[in-house]
């Protein structure tokens, strides 16, 4: 459904600054029915992978077919396919629902009694009945996502890609429009592409890709890649993380790796777990704050491929937010 | 492609109205500008060859001039503003062509501004101006062209602003001088030789010939004037080379170097 061959994208430099390679021979298959979840820290070019995928930016080198038709040398007919929930609201907030639907429906040329069907099937699934006379300012965050994704379906796409479409999200929002997004793509067999930081929206999920320094680190079923970590973990938080670190390596010769104040142990065969945290208790009581076995998370697994925690990539992005 | 420039033109159109102060701010604001200038230098205004013409009635279709001007910067920072929203993004992910995302922000920036001048229109015979059918029909399809010229530049120039405030500096140094040197203010005839070919280059001066002649000829004695007949040229040419350049503009899409650095 979408085939990516040897992607590569150079932003080109300006004078201050040198040009930059975003994506570098990025090569991606997903599959008609799919719904794949594109992960990877900031600056990993996910956004940028997006930007082309959607047909605004033109990448430097590679091709992209999406069903059927080369997306670069005919957007048009690639557009038609496809339909796209962008990170900020592309909803016209001083416009009612119903018009923000009807826009939608004339800039893709539907009407009549066709599109009475389509609104009808749209907004089956949403709680935005009751509000189309509603200008989309007064509705919920969470509401005001059901009128994008309604907007979208509208146009009964093949393809659907979503950039954080759960970003500013209450929890339970959040849950809701995950579970309405895979019961919809599973009931029209939709090829869905949603980046996102969540890794619980990932669980679920047919495939999860996860991209750092604009190449494909890793590509399979979250099931599949949690197998790839293999064995448990023990995870010690602790106030003198590098102390401690080099003591266990000093004492016990085991291998770690240390994220903040968080020392893992990667490498435990599972069942030797047990036996290695009663060891590092009665060694090092006094430095520890807390200890566990865990069994390997979707975000264990991006830890350990871009040696970056969910609450770094966070705080890099408010970095951003915040200049 | 009607259908979709239709569609977006109604959403620019319903946007204004549901805005009550910009509704306000962009009918009255000409007004008062009109009143108080065009009375204050009344008494000291003579315009050559139009000796029997008060400033009030010489302004009055500059002020027209202004409304349309305005009407355009207005429509022309939404561009930012859907931009910054995100609503932009997903017209142009639409199979929509390219030239219809342009048109449907300029058609609706046209509609807001002939509201306002139509409406502006009705003073004429408060000023003594008589129009028959056809200088109406001149006057109107005058005030369209205009209006789409305007529109289209406004676009022109917004398109790759990333801040509504560095809009403001466009609008500063560029559109508003546009509409001084128009003729709007002043006539052309006696400003000082830099300033007049300056003004003879201004195409918004052209645009405003078209605006004030069907005042003060009739239809038949326009389409033997020269002077006329240039104007019509230059303003059609000026709006035609805006919209084009805006297109152009929307159908550039980012590319990514061509070769590895």
């Amino acid at each position: 459904m979408i085939r990516i061959q040897h992607l590569t994208h150079v932003y080109p430099g300006t004078r201050k600054s040198p040009p930059r390679t975003a994506i570098s021979d990025l090569s991606l298959t997903i599959g008609e029915g799919e719904f794949c979840i594109l992960s990877g820290p900031n600056g990993s070019g996910k956004s940028t992978l997006f930007r082309i995928l959607c047909g605004m930016t033109l990448p430097s080198s590679g091709s992209i077919c999406i069903a059927g038709s080369d997306l670069l040398k005919e957007p048009a007919i690639a557009r038609a396919q496809m339909a796209v929930v962008f990170q900020s609201p592309a909803v016209d907030k001083h416009l009612t629902v119903r018009e923000n639907l009807r826009l939608h429906a004339d800039l893709y040329g539907l009407k009549g009694r066709d599109l009475a069907e389509r609104l009808d099937e749209a907004l089956g699934w949403t709680d935005l009945k009751d509000r189309l006379p509603d200008k989309v300012d007064t509705l919920s965050g969470g509401l005001a996502r059901q009128v994008e994704l309604a907007k979208c379906l509208l146009t009964r796409p093949k393809i659907l890609l979503l950039d954080e479409p759960t970003t500013g999200l209450d929890p339970s929002s959040r849950r809701n429009f995950v579970t309405a997004l895979h019961s919809i793509q599973r009931g029209r067999k939709m090829t869905v592409l949603m980046t996102s930081h969540i890794f619980s929206e990932a669980e679920d999920a047919d495939r999860v890709a996860i991209m750092k320094g604009g190449q494909l680190l890793a590509l399979d079923s979250p099931q599949t890649l949690r197998a790839g970590l293999g064995r448990e973990m023990v995870v010690v938080q602790s106030r003198n993380p590098l102390g401690l670190e080099a003591r266990i390596h000093a004492d016990l010769h085991l291998r770690t790796r240390r994220h903040g104040e968080e020392i893992r142990l990667e490498e435990t065969d599972n069942g030797a777990g047990l036996p290695i945290l009663e060891e590092l208790l009665t060694r090092y009581r006094a430095d520890i704050d807390s200890i566990a076995i865990k069994q390997p998370a979707l975000e264990d697994v991006f830890i350990h491929l871009t040696g970056k925690t969910a609450q770094e990539v966070e705080s890099e992005q408010l970095e951003i937010a915040t200049p | 492609m009607i259908r979709v420039v239709f569609a977006l033109a109604k959403r620019e159109f319903v946007r204004f109205i549901r805005q009550p102060q910009r509704v306000i701010g962009t009918v009255a604001q000409p007004i008062l500008f009109w009143l108080f200038l065009g009375s204050g230098f009344s008494s000291s205004f003579r315009a050559p060859g139009m000796e029997n013409v008060s400033y009030l009635e010489y302004f009055y279709p500059g002020v027209m001039l202004m409304m349309m001007l305005f009407a355009s910067i207005f429509s022309s920072i939404t561009i930012i503003e859907d931009r910054d929203a995100g609503f932009l993004q997903s017209v142009l992910v639409a199979p929509v062509s390219r030239m219809a995302i342009v048109l449907g922000k300029v058609l609706g920036g046209t509609a807001i501004a002939m509201v306002q001048t139509l409406i502006f229109t009705l003073a004429a015979p408060f000023l003594g101006l008589h129009l028959g059918l056809g200088s109406l029909a001149l006057l109107i399809a005058a005030y369209v062209l205009t209006s789409v010229g305007f529109a289209a530049m406004g676009f022109f120039f917004a398109w790759s602003m990333r801040s509504s405030a560095g809009f403001h500096a466009i609008m500063m140094v560029f559109l508003m001088p546009l509409w001084m040197l128009s003729g709007a203010l002043f006539p052309i005839e006696r400003a000082p030789g830099w300033l007049h070919v300056l003004m003879t280059l201004n195409p918004v001066a052209h645009a405003l010939v078209l605006m004030r002649s069907p005042f003060y000829k009739t239809p038949d004695a326009l389409f033997l004037d020269q002077r006329y007949l240039i104007a019509l040229a230059v303003t059609v040419a000026w709006a035609a080379v805006c919209l084009l350049g805006s297109m152009a503009r929307v159908e550039k899409r980012e590319r990514g170097l061509a070769s590895q650095p």
